[in-house]
C-alpha cells in the first residue's frame, strides 16, 4: 500500500496538481463511468441512447434550417447546397454542444456532489473534470456520427485537414476545463455564478457562428466584426469548419483568441481552484 | 513518530446563511449596508499528537468541535490557522455509503466507494469477497442500491470503509446506526483493527464504547481542548463539568456523590467511581423501538446539594420521564415514574445498573454466584441469574483483596410483574450489570394518562464487606447438604453439585421441568422459599406465577449419596405433555451409560444450537451415568415404581456446553393429567463416586 503524507498546507500547493490528479485517474474515469451507466440503467435501450438522441436532434435541425428556413452557407463553389448546409450547421453544434454542456455540468457539479466532497478526502478537481468528461463522450459519439453523415450526405471521403480537428479539439478542451474548474468553485461560495454562466452561454450561442457564418456578421455590423473574434468559439467553430469544408489549415486568425483563452482559462482554473479546493467543504 | 501531529490549529467558519437570521454570507444586501460577514470559531489552538497504534477518543457536547477536528484529520477541510500532517492512509467513516448511487448495484457502487476512499480495483478484487461476507448482503449486492434497506446501506457502507486497509480509521458516530447484530460485527472488527496496530480516532456520545476502545481521550468544549488524558479521568471530568447545563446535577452527602447526566446516573464512593461509564439507565420499548432515558431532553429542578427531580422529556414518546434522587444515610435513593400526557402503550420497562468489572460476585435473592470473566469475543450479553421475580435485596462484591465497597441494591414498590437479574454486558460494554425489567407479554401494557411509578431503588456502596460475607455464607450454609465429599447447595430450583471442591454440574445444575401447553416451566422459575430445615433434611417449596402449582423438594443424605424426593401439587387440573428431573454436568464428561446402552457425548460444535438426544433406547429406565476421565462418575438413579421414568442423555447447545443425564416421564398417551392434589414428581438418588 503507498504510504501517503499531507499536511493541510500541501493541499493547495500548485505543483502538487499534477501528481493529484495522476494519482486519481481511476477515479475520474470511474465518475464518468458511473455518469453515463446511470444515465441510461433504466432505459430500455440502454446505452444506445447516446447515440440515437444525437441524431434526432441532428435530423431535426438539419429538416428545419436547411429546408424550412432555407438557410445556405457558402460552399466551396458558389452557394452551397442543402444537405452541404446541414452538415455545417451540425459541425458548428457538436462544438457549441460540448463547450456548452461542459461548462455547465462542471459548473454545478461540485454542488450536486456535495455529499461527496464534505465527507472525503480526494482531489477535488477530479468532480468538475468528471462532468466534463461525461460531455466529452457525448461529443465523441457526436463527432464520429458527423463524420458519418458527412460522407453519406456529401457522399465523399473529408480530405486530409481532419487530422487538424483533434488539435482545434484541444484548444477546446483546455478553454472548457479552464473556465469549468474556474466556474465550479466560484459557485460554490457564490450560487450567482451558475445563473451568470446560464445567460452568457446563451448569449454566446448567438454570437458564435452556428446557424450563420462570420460574413454575414461582416455585413450586418463591420465596425463590431474586429470584436467578434474574440468569443473563442468563433475561432473555434471557423477553424473546424475549415479544416473540414476547406480541408485546410486553419487560419492563424481564428486560434490566436481561443489559443489565449485556452492558457488564460486553464491557469485562472487550476490555480483558483487549487487555492479554494481545501476549504471546499465548508461553503457547500 | 506521531501518525498525526495537530499543532495549534484554529478553525473558523463564515457563519452561513441560514433558518433564522440572514447573517452575513457576503450577500449583496451585507456588501451595500457595508456590513462584515460573521465568523464562528470551530476550533482554537489546538494541538496534541496521535502515535501509530493508538485509539484516540473525542467526547464533547454537541457543537464542541468534534466532527469539524474529524474532518480537518480526514483533510476534507482544512484549518484557518496552524498545521495538520498525517502520515498514512485515512479512512473516514464520516458518513457510510458517502457517494453510494442509488441506480447502480451494490458491487458497483462498492468499487466506486473504495476508489473514492483512494483504493485501485486490484485492490478491491482482493477483499471484495471479504467486503460481502462482512456486510451480509448476499446476492443483493447485484441489485441496484435504492432496492436495499437503510440497514443494508450502512453495512455495505461500512464493509467498503473497513477493508480498505487504511492506516488511520476515523469512526464518527457510526456505530449507532444498523441492527444490533450489525453493530455488534462493527465493533469485532473495530476490535480486530485495533489488534492490527491501526490508529483509530473515535467520536462518540456513548461514554461506555469510548471507554473500552480508547486509551485516551480529548474532551472538546466550545471549540477548545479541555483535558486530555486516560480515558477513566476523562469521562469523570466530562460528567462533571461538560455536557447540557440544565441535565445535569451534582449531588453530595458524606462520601457518597452522584451526578445526573442527561439521563445517566454516576455514582462515586470516597472520589471513586462505583457506577461504569454507562451509568444507571431506563428505557421504555414502545412500538418496535427503545427509548432511552439518556435519549432525552433532561430538566432538573427541585436541586439541592442531597436531591434533586429530574424530568426527561422524550421526543417520540408522550411521555416524560420522572426521576426523583436523592442521597441520605449513605445511600443512594431513586425513585423512577412516568408521566403520561396521553396513553401510553409499553412492551417493556427495563432499568440497567451498570458497575466496573472490578466487581466479580453476585448476590440475588437467597442465592449468590461469581461473574465469568469478560473476553474480547464476547458479543452477547449473558445472564449471570435466571430472570426472576423481583426481590428486595441484592448485591455486588469485588474480590477480598480489593479495597472497592460492596455495593447493596434494594427494590421498593415493586410492581407485579417486575423480574430483576444480574448480567454480564458485552465486552465493549464492559460491565457487571443489574438490570429490572417488566416484560408486559403480548397485550401491550398501557399506562393511563397520568403519573406511574415504576421502581424505586436503593443503592447503598457499603465498606464493610464482612457483614455481607457472613450473611451469604450464613445464607448457603441453610441450604447445603454436605455427604461425604459431595456438597449439594440448593439455590432457587436448582441444586449445585460439587465433589471435594470441584464443581461438578454447570449451567441449570439439577433441575426439574415441566411442558405445560407446548412450554417448558423450569424450576428455576418458581418463587422459593425454604420452609424446613431439620437437621440433615433440607425441605423447600417454591410456587408459579404462571400456573396454580406449588412443588416441594427434599434433599436427605442417603448413605454417601443425595436423596432427592420432589413432589409436586396442583391446584386446578393440570395437563402436563412430559416432566423431567435433569443433571446438566460440566463438559468434562465424556461417556454415558444406562440400563439399556451406552455411548460417548459428541463434541461441541457451532451447529449445535439446540439440546439434543443421544440414547435410542426409551424403555423404561432406573439409572443414567456419565463419567469422563478422572472427573467423578455421576449416577442419577430413580428408585421408586410409582414413576415409571425413562432414562435420557442429551448434550446442550454448543453455547451452554453441558452434558445432561434426564429422567423423563413421557405419558404413554397423550397427557398425563395431575388433579388438585399433592402427588409424587420424582424419587430417587443422584450417587457420585470417585474413579
Amino acid at each position: 500500500m503507498s504510504l501517503s503524507f499531507y499536511t493541510n498546507a500541501q493541499q493547495s500547493q500548485l505543483r502538487q496538481v499534477v501528481p493529484d490528479l495522476i494519482r486519481a485517474r481511476q477515479l475520474l474515469g470511474d465518475l464518468v463511468w458511473k455518469d453515463i451507466r446511470v444515465r441510461y440503467r433504466y432505459a430500455l435501450m440502454g446505452f444506445f441512447w447516446a447515440i440515437i438522441e444525437p441524431l434526432i436532434m441532428m435530423a431535426v435541425l438539419t429538416f428545419v434550417f436547411a429546408y424550412v428556413f432555407q438557410l445556405r452557407f457558402p460552399g466551396v463553389a458558389g452557394e452551397a447546397s442543402p444537405r452541404e448546409t446541414a452538415v455545417n450547421i451540425l459541425t458548428g453544434l457538436i462544438a457549441w454542444q460540448f463547450f456548452s454542456t461542459g461548462i455547465i455540468a462542471s459548473t454545478n457539479s461540485l454542488i450536486e456532489s456535495r455529499s461527496l466532497v464534505t465527507k472525503v478526502n480526494f482531489p477535488r478537481e477530479v468532480i468538475p473534470l468528471a462532468a466534463i468528461g461525461v460531455s466529452f463522450v457525448n461529443f465523441v459519439i457526436g463527432a464520429v456520427l458527423l463524420l458519418a453523415i458527412y460522407t453519406l450526405l456529401l457522399w465523399q471521403l473529408p480530405g486530409l485537414a481532419i487530422l487538424w480537428l483533434p488539435a482545434i479539439f484541444a484548444i477546446e478542451l483546455a478553454i472548457v476545463c479552464g473556465l469549468g474548474l474556474l466556474f465550479s468553485c466560484l459557485n460554490a461560495s457564490f450560487r450567482d455564478v451558475g445563473y451568470m454562466v446560464n445567460a452568457a452561454l446563451l448569449f454566446g450561442f448567438y454570437a458564435s457562428p452556428i446557424f450563420y457564418e462570420p460574413g454575414l456578421v461582416e455585413e450586418a455590423f463591420p465596425k463590431l466584426y474586429p470584436l467578434y473574434f474574440l468569443n473563442p468559439m468563433a475561432g473555434l467553430i471557423s477553424a473546424y469548419r475549415e479544416a473540414l469544408f476547406l480541408n485546410q489549415a486553419p487560419s492563424l486568425v481564428h486560434l490566436i483568441s481561443p489559443m489565449v483563452f485556452a492558457v488564460g482559462s486553464s491557469l485562472a482554473g487550476i490555480i483558483v481552484f487549487r487555492k479554494s479546493a481545501a476549504t471546499l467543504s465548508d461553503k457547500l | 513518530m506521531a501518525i498525526i501531529e495537530v499543532d495549534k490549529i484554529t478553525k473558523r467558519f463564515r457563519a452561513k446563511r441560514g433558518g433564522r437570521v440572514l447573517i452575513g454570507r457576503g450577500g449583496l444586501g451585507d456588501l451595500i449596508r457595508g456590513k462584515k460577514t460573521e465568523t464562528v470559531t470551530a476550533l482554537e489552538e489546538m494541538s496534541f499528537d496521535v502515535e501509530p497504534g493508538e485509539s484516540l477518543g473525542i467526547i464533547g457536547a454537541n457543537g464542541s468541535g468534534k466532527s469539524t477536528l474529524l474532518k480537518i484529520i480526514a483533510g476534507v477541510t482544512v484549518p484557518t490557522e496552524g498545521d495538520v500532517r498525517v502520515r498514512g492512509r485515512v479512512a473516514s467513516l464520516l458518513e457510510l455509503g458517502a457517494g453510494f448511487h442509488p441506480m447502480l448495484t451494490g458491487r458497483e457502487n462498492v468499487y466506486l466507494n473504495a476508489g473514492i476512499l483512494g483504493m485501485r480495483h486490484k485492490h478491491v478484487d482482493e477483499v471484495f469477497d471479504q467486503i460481502l461476507e462482512f456486510s451480509g448482503i448476499g446476492s443483493f449486492i447485484d441489485y441496484p442500491v435504492d432496492t436495499y434497506s437503510s440497514g443494508m446501506y450502512v453495512r455495505i457502507g461500512f464493509a467498503v470503509a473497513a477493508y480498505t486497509n487504511p492506516d488511520i480509521f476515523l469512526i464518527d458516530e457510526v456505530l449507532s446506526v444498523g441492527d444490533e447484530e450489525f453493530q455488534r460485527r462493527c465493533r469485532t472488527r473495530i476490535g480486530e483493527l485495533m489488534e492490527m496496530g491501526k490508529t483509530i480516532v473515535f467520536v462518540s456520545h456513548d461514554l461506555g464504547i469510548v471507554n473500552t476502545l480508547c486509551k485516551r481521550v480529548i474532551l472538546l468544549s466550545q471549540g477548545k481542548m479541555v483535558l486530555r488524558d486516560s480515558t477513566s479521568k476523562a469521562i469523570d471530568f466530562y460528567l462533571r463539568q461538560i455536557g447540557a447545563e440544565k441535565g445535569l446535577h451534582t449531588m453530595r452527602s458524606g462520601p457518597l456523590e452522584a451526578i445526573m447526566s442527561n439521563g445517566r446516573i454516576s455514582l462515586f464512593y470516597n472520589q471513586e467511581e462505583v457506577t461504569s461509564a454507562s451509568g444507571m439507565q431506563f428505557k421504555v420499548f414502545n412500538l418496535g423501538f427503545w427509548h432511552e432515558s439518556k435519549d432525552a431532553d433532561w430538566e432538573i429542578s427541585d436541586r439541592s446539594d442531597t436531591s434533586c427531580i429530574a424530568r426527561g422529556y422524550m421526543a417520540k414518546l408522550s411521555a416524560t420521564f420522572v426521576w426523583d434522587i436523592s442521597l441520605e444515610n449513605g445511600e443512594m435513593a431513586w425513585k423512577l415514574s412516568i408521566h403520561c400526557d396521553r396513553t401510553l402503550c409499553a412492551d417493556m420497562l427495563e432499568s440497567n445498573l451498570f458497575f466496573p468489572t472490578h466487581y466479580t460476585r453476585w448476590t440475588y435473592d437467597d442465592g449468590n454466584g461469581t461473574f465469568q470473566e469478560l473476553r474480547p469475543e464476547d458479543t452477547d450479553w449473558v445472564a449471570a441469574t435466571a430472570p426472576e421475580l423481583l426481590c428486595e435485596t441484592s448485591a455486588l462484591l469485588p474480590p477480598d483483596d480489593s479495597d472497592r465497597p460492596a455495593i447493596v441494591i434494594s427494590c421498593e414498590g415493586l410492581r407485579a410483574h417486575s423480574r430483576g437479574s444480574w448480567l454480564n454486558s458485552d465486552y465493549m460494554t464492559g460491565s457487571r450489570v443489574f438490570r429490572t425489567e417488566e416484560h408486559t407479554g403480548e397485550e401491550s401494557k398501557s399506562f393511563d394518562p397520568g403519573d406511574h411509578e415504576i421502581i424505586a431503588y436503593r443503592i447503598r456502596p457499603d465498606a464493610s464487606k464482612e457483614a455481607l460475607k457472613k450473611r451469604l455464607s450464613e445464607q448457603s450454609d441453610r441450604q447445603t447438604l454436605t455427604v461425604g465429599k459431595l456438597r449439594c447447595r440448593f439455590d432457587r430450583g436448582r441444586i449445585r453439585l460439587s465433589f471435594n471442591g470441584t464443581q461438578l454440574t454447570d449451567v441449570v445444575h439439577v433441575y426439574a421441568s415441566m411442558l405445560i401447553q407446548n412450554l417448558w416451566h423450569d424450576s428455576v422459575n418458581l418463587r422459593w422459599e425454604s420452609i424446613d430445615h431439620d437437621g440433615d433434611v433440607l425441605r423447600f417449596e417454591g410456587s408459579s406465577r404462571r400456573v396454580p402449582l406449588r412443588m416441594t423438594w427434599e434433599m436427605r443424605p442417603e448413605g454417601d449419596a443425595l436423596g432427592l424426593t420432589i413432589w409436586i401439587e396442583a391446584f386446578e387440573p393440570l395437563d402436563v405433555q412430559e416432566y423431567h428431573t435433569s443433571i446438566v454436568l460440566k463438559e468434562d464428561y465424556t461417556d454415558w451409560k444406562t440400563d439399556h446402552e451406552s455411548g460417548s457425548f459428541p463434541e461441541f460444535t457451532s451447529e449445535m444450537h439446540d439440546w439434543h438426544h443421544l440414547n435410542e433406547n426409551y424403555a423404561v429406565a432406573s439409572f443414567g451415568e456419565a463419567t469422563g476421565g478422572s472427573q467423578p462418575t455421576v449416577r442419577l438413579e430413580s428408585s421408586t415404581d410409582d414413576v415409571a421414568t425413562r432414562m435420557t442423555i442429551l448434550n446442550t447447545g454448543h453455547q451452554q456446553r453441558g452434558r445432561v443425564l434426564q429422567a423423563l416421564c413421557p405419558p404413554d398417551h397423550g397427557v398425563i393429567r395431575f388433579e388438585p392434589g399433592k402427588r409424587l414428581y420424582f424419587k430417587g438418588r443422584i450417587v457420585v463416586t470417585e474413579v
